[in-house]
């Protein structure tokens, strides 16, 4: 992975409605899984039987569109909505990836930027599904 | 997980402490290295005057909530909405997770349970608010 400060910053002129970036694939290791639910406190039963918990598909998000960028100082995470469609289990090689859906700029010329971030498993069953509300800071 | 639920009653309520070790193995199992959270003198010189931890880690306290009550229903069909950041969580925080059953209903032949959901500081103010709809494996006589 590249150091963080070696990259270019993503400013609000490289987000228009459309932009996809490229997927981002990672593998549903024991040992992600591991470090997951010991550093959130997550010890449900469920984990033990070869469940992954399912925030393992948004820990990522933000990365799938920063993978070639940094964010700016002073942005703003509006609103997030998830929704999950199917478990995540150890063993599984996620792909997640982002898209632009709006881009605007709102009447206090706040730059407004909404990515629609899809996860999927192997098989191509989708696993989660985010949108991401964001205020752009430049 | 719950058996069966009814408007207005609480979730369990989940305890967390927000420290900077936390913070830092989020970090590293996200690749989220921003200086932010994992830097204290820089994050000194921010407008928040200190580190904070990352936004989705307090989804993933939500998440817990929610596969506690929910079990496998969760991750499948589950719905995180209008999740709002209104307060960042710092080290030495200490955070309750909860949530309060707003609607339940039978739709399809499933039941669907609508929560307002909360991560709140210990001073109250919260941190996260939003909604949550879930599926849940209640029998035909859930006490609604």
């Amino acid at each position: 992975m590249r150091h963080q400060e070696e990259k270019p910053e993503l400013v609000f002129v490289d987000l228009p409605v459309g932009r996809t970036f490229k997927p981002l694939e990672y593998p549903v290791t024991p040992e992600l899984v591991q470090d997951f639910i010991e550093t959130v406190g997550d010890r449900h039963p469920l984990y033990d039987e070869g469940l992954a918990p399912p925030g393992l598909a948004a820990i990522y998000a933000r990365l799938s569109y920063l993978q070639e960028h940094t964010m700016p100082s002073g942005g703003v995470l509006a609103k997030q909505v998830i929704e999950y469609q199917n478990p995540i289990k150890i063993g599984d090689t996620l792909k997640v990836q982002a898209k632009v859906i709006e881009s605007y700029e709102d009447e206090k010329k706040r730059k407004r930027v909404t990515f629609l971030i899809e996860a999927q498993d192997q098989k191509g069953m989708p696993v989660s599904t985010i949108r991401l509300y964001a205020i752009w800071p430049k | 997980m719950l058996k069966k639920a009814k408007t207005g009653d609480s979730l369990p309520v989940i305890e967390k402490e927000i420290d900077q070790d936390r913070i830092l193995r989020w970090a590293r199992t996200s690749g989220d290295f921003n200086r932010l959270h994992v830097d204290p003198e820089y994050a000194k010189q921010t407008r928040f005057g200190g580190t904070i931890a990352h936004g989705p880690m307090s989804l993933a306290f939500l998440n817990e909530l929610m596969m506690e009550c929910f079990g496998i229903g969760w991750v499948r069909g589950g719905k995180l909405l209008d999740i709002r950041f209104t307060a960042p969580l710092r080290p030495g925080d200490k955070v309750r997770v909860s949530g309060t059953v707003m609607q339940v209903q039978m739709i399809g032949g499933k039941w669907s349970v609508e929560c307002d959901l909360a991560v709140e500081k210990q001073n109250g103010e919260k941190a996260v608010t939003g909604r949550a709809l879930a599926n849940a494996e209640f029998g035909m006589q859930n006490g609604e």
